[in-house]
């Protein structure tokens, strides 16, 4: 049943992404919409699936394919939102082929069932997971948006009038937006390293390796230029580069917490 | 006398050229007097975005020369190849089109039809445009009038103030909250001011050099006027800044513009420059978070917007090949008049010189009779002679082009002379004075 709901959503993703593709070229109302269905549809029965999924395993996703799997699941239900919220059906020609390229290795790696260790089964560890995974589909979605202001703003600057500047939502807008995304990214991963201190304070032992630091220096990153947005005012093109600078080192952080020589497992 | 233009426009020189040949008043004027010389009439047209000289004189490639001579002197020899040239009646479509607006930047746009009025009064109070060129912008005037009346080019026209209003859109989202500088309170100035208020802009400052007229238009659109000294302070409030001055040299550096952006808190700058020469340096753009945009490329913006005018367009266009036909029959008919009177005289002439001729030759030996009779057959001649060719010369083919005035002349050996009587074509003219 898994393998099929999951199967039948990543093919419902794919057609939502065509279409947001082509609602990029020739835009109709009708095309978004019928986008939007189709990622939700995506959505219903890629839920179900890891809802049973998880429901097997103590509640938490395991194992990196199992991450790619929630992370793509989740940066399609924040952009969903957003679309729905704002109307911005050129963001999804962008994001939901990003959301594809997540899922992607998720489906190559076998992620069969597993079983959550006793040593760290506690009762706070699926809600550490899940926060740690919204917040880096929640980067994830800024870093795609820091991504279309850029373009956006090469257009704007360049003076070149394309396709792009005449689809493209206002940077103003792209602006605001990435605003939203970092700062709820940014209370994910506080959330995220508070939760994980807890479990070094009790049982699980805390050392310098490359996922605490990477995690570690990615709240930095934010958090200056969370700072440096509220208090120097900075916005635009150089935000917009760190938000992507940021989510790499993101990306080395939820790398970093599966260990890449045993794939699937849980370091 | 046959028409030439010559010139450049936003079609074919890049902004750095037009710039170089923005005409002050005074080099017009020494244009208008080195051009206009002899028979020859001139006529000096300098816009932001074109600069021509029409020229109407016996001997064309010899007032071709001098213009191209005058143009390169101003511009540098690179102008010579941006150059356009129109000769006959292709120069006269070009007129008639230019006064239209049908060859603007923004098609339809109302200023160039004033600056064609201005361009004139100036060669005329210089005495560069008296018969044939005043006559042909008359008319070409008086077609630019229906043009406006009889078709929706004007208020269809998308203008550098509303595609300055969808850029800012693509930068701001929308205009609602934004504070607008207006620098310059020219025309320009004003629709920009107008089209950036309705969109939702809520302050907007005007700051012109002289303050008088910045308070007048700051009072029109409903913002407020601020001394021409505090611009740069102007600029930290600023989101959108139109500039329109006449100013030779940029009021925007690089340099003045990246002292404010950290006062401003790096907000978005987008300042439009509608300029030529232009108030804003180009390097400007380079700086982060400023979108400098100058008129080529506002030109661009409105390119991309223009295929709704083009229903429009065409219907001017066949407004004015209407009117250059019209006109051209008109003076078909006063350069057919002069050959013929001319023609006529000529025979007459040969026929009097004859006939004293043949009557000094037979001496006392005619009776007064005789005499009135060959008189009179000598006079019947030219007159069964000339009455094909009279009729013939004053039939105006349906292309309204009289070839055969010239040819007649040609074959004769007369000289096409200017027109004496006044064409009723003048009847129509506008009221700008522009009776000859």
């Amino acid at each position: 049943m898994i393998p099929l709901f999951s199967s039948i959503a990543f093919h419902a993703y794919a057609l939502g992404a065509a279409l947001y593709l082509i609602c990029l070229v020739r835009p109709k109302e009708a095309l978004a919409w019928l986008a939007r269905g189709a990622i939700a549809v995506g959505l219903l029965l890629h839920g179900a699936a890891l809802c049973s999924q998880f429901a097997g395993q103590g509640g938490a996703p395991l194992g990196m394919a199992q991450g790619f799997s929630t992370v793509g699941f989740l940066l399609l239900v924040i952009f969903l939102f957003v679309d729905l919220r704002y109307r911005l059906p050129a963001l999804g020609a962008f994001l939901s082929p990003l959301a594809l390229g997540v899922l992607f290795p998720g489906l190559l790696l076998a992620g069969g069932s597993q079983v959550l260790p006793d040593a760290v089964r506690r009762p706070l560890l699926p809600i550490h997971i899940a926060i740690a995974l919204l917040g880096i589909a929640a980067l994830a979605v800024a870093a795609g948006v820091a991504g279309i202001y850029l373009l956006m703003e090469r257009e704007v600057k360049g003076k070149k009038f394309g396709l792009l500047f005449a689809r493209l939502p206002s940077l103003q807008v792209l602006d605001d937006l990435n605003r939203r995304l970092v700062l709820a990214g940014f209370l994910a991963l506080s959330i995220t390293l508070l939760t994980g201190v807890f479990f070094t304070g009790t049982q699980m032992f805390w050392h310098w390796g490359s996922r605490e630091i990477a995690t570690l220096a990615a709240w930095a990153l934010f958090g200056g230029l969370l700072n440096a947005r509220i208090f120097a005012g900075w916005q635009g093109r150089r935000v917009a580069l760190l938000t992507v600078a940021g989510f790499c080192v993101v990306m080395v952080s939820f790398f970093s917490s599966y260990d890449l020589t045993r794939l699937g497992g849980l370091r | 006398m046959e028409l030439l233009c010559i010139g450049l426009s936003h079609k074919t020189a890049p902004l750095e050229l037009r710039e170089r040949l923005a005409l002050t008043p005074a080099q017009q004027a020494e244009i208008l007097d080195a051009v206009a010389c002899g028979p020859q009439e001139a006529l000096v047209v300098s816009t932001c975005n074109r600069v021509e000289l029409y020229v109407a004189a016996p001997s064309l490639d010899e007032a071709a020369a001098q213009v191209r001579a005058a143009l390169s002197g101003i511009g540098g020899p690179e102008a010579a190849s941006h150059l356009y040239e129109h000769r006959g009646e292709a120069a006269l479509v070009h007129l008639f089109r230019v006064s239209a607006s049908l060859d603007s930047m923004v098609v339809g746009e109302p200023q160039i039809l004033g600056q064609m009025k201005d361009a004139f009064e100036l060669a005329r109070a210089a005495g560069g445009a008296r018969g044939e060129l005043s006559r042909a912008c008359a008319a070409a005037f008086g077609s630019a009038k229906r043009v406006r009346s009889e078709t929706a080019i004007g208020r269809s026209s998308v203008s550098m103030a509303s595609a300055a209003v969808s850029l800012a859109t693509k930068i701001f989202g929308g205009l609602a909250g934004k504070a607008v500088l207006l620098v310059g309170a020219g025309e320009m100035a004003e629709l920009a001011g107008r089209h950036l208020a309705s969109a939702g802009a809520s302050r907007i400052v005007v700051s012109n050099r002289t303050h008088s007229r910045a308070e007048e238009l700051a009072a029109g659109i409903g913002g407020v006027a601020r001394p021409f000294e505090a611009l740069h302070e102007e600029l930290v409030h600023a989101d959108v800044v139109v500039c329109s001055t006449a100013s030779p040299t940029p009021l925007f550096t690089k340099d003045s513009v990246a002292a404010v952006l950290k006062p401003r808190r790096h907000r978005p700058l987008f300042m439009v420059d509608l300029a030529v020469p232009r108030d804003i340096a180009p390097e400007v753009n380079s700086l982060d978070g400023v979108y400098a945009y100058d008129v080529d490329d506002i030109d661009k913006v409105i390119a991309e917007g223009s295929a709704a005018r083009s229903a429009e367009a065409s219907k001017a266009e066949v407004i004015i090949a209407e009117e250059v036909a019209r006109y051209a029959r008109a003076r078909s008919v006063r350069e057919g008049v002069p050959v013929l009177a001319q023609l006529r005289q000529r025979a007459e002439q040969i026929a009097r010189a004859e006939v004293a001729k043949t009557l000094g030759a037979l001496g006392e030996a005619l009776t007064d009779k005789q005499r009135k009779s060959v008189e009179a057959m000598a006079q019947a001649i030219v007159n069964k002679l000339l009455h094909e060719p009279t009729a013939r010369l004053r039939a105006v083919p349906q292309d309204g082009v009289n070839r055969l005035a010239g040819a007649a002349a040609e074959l004769f050996g007369l000289e096409a002379g200017e027109a004496v009587s006044p064409p009723a074509l003048d009847a129509r003219l506008p009221k700008t004075g522009t009776q000859t």
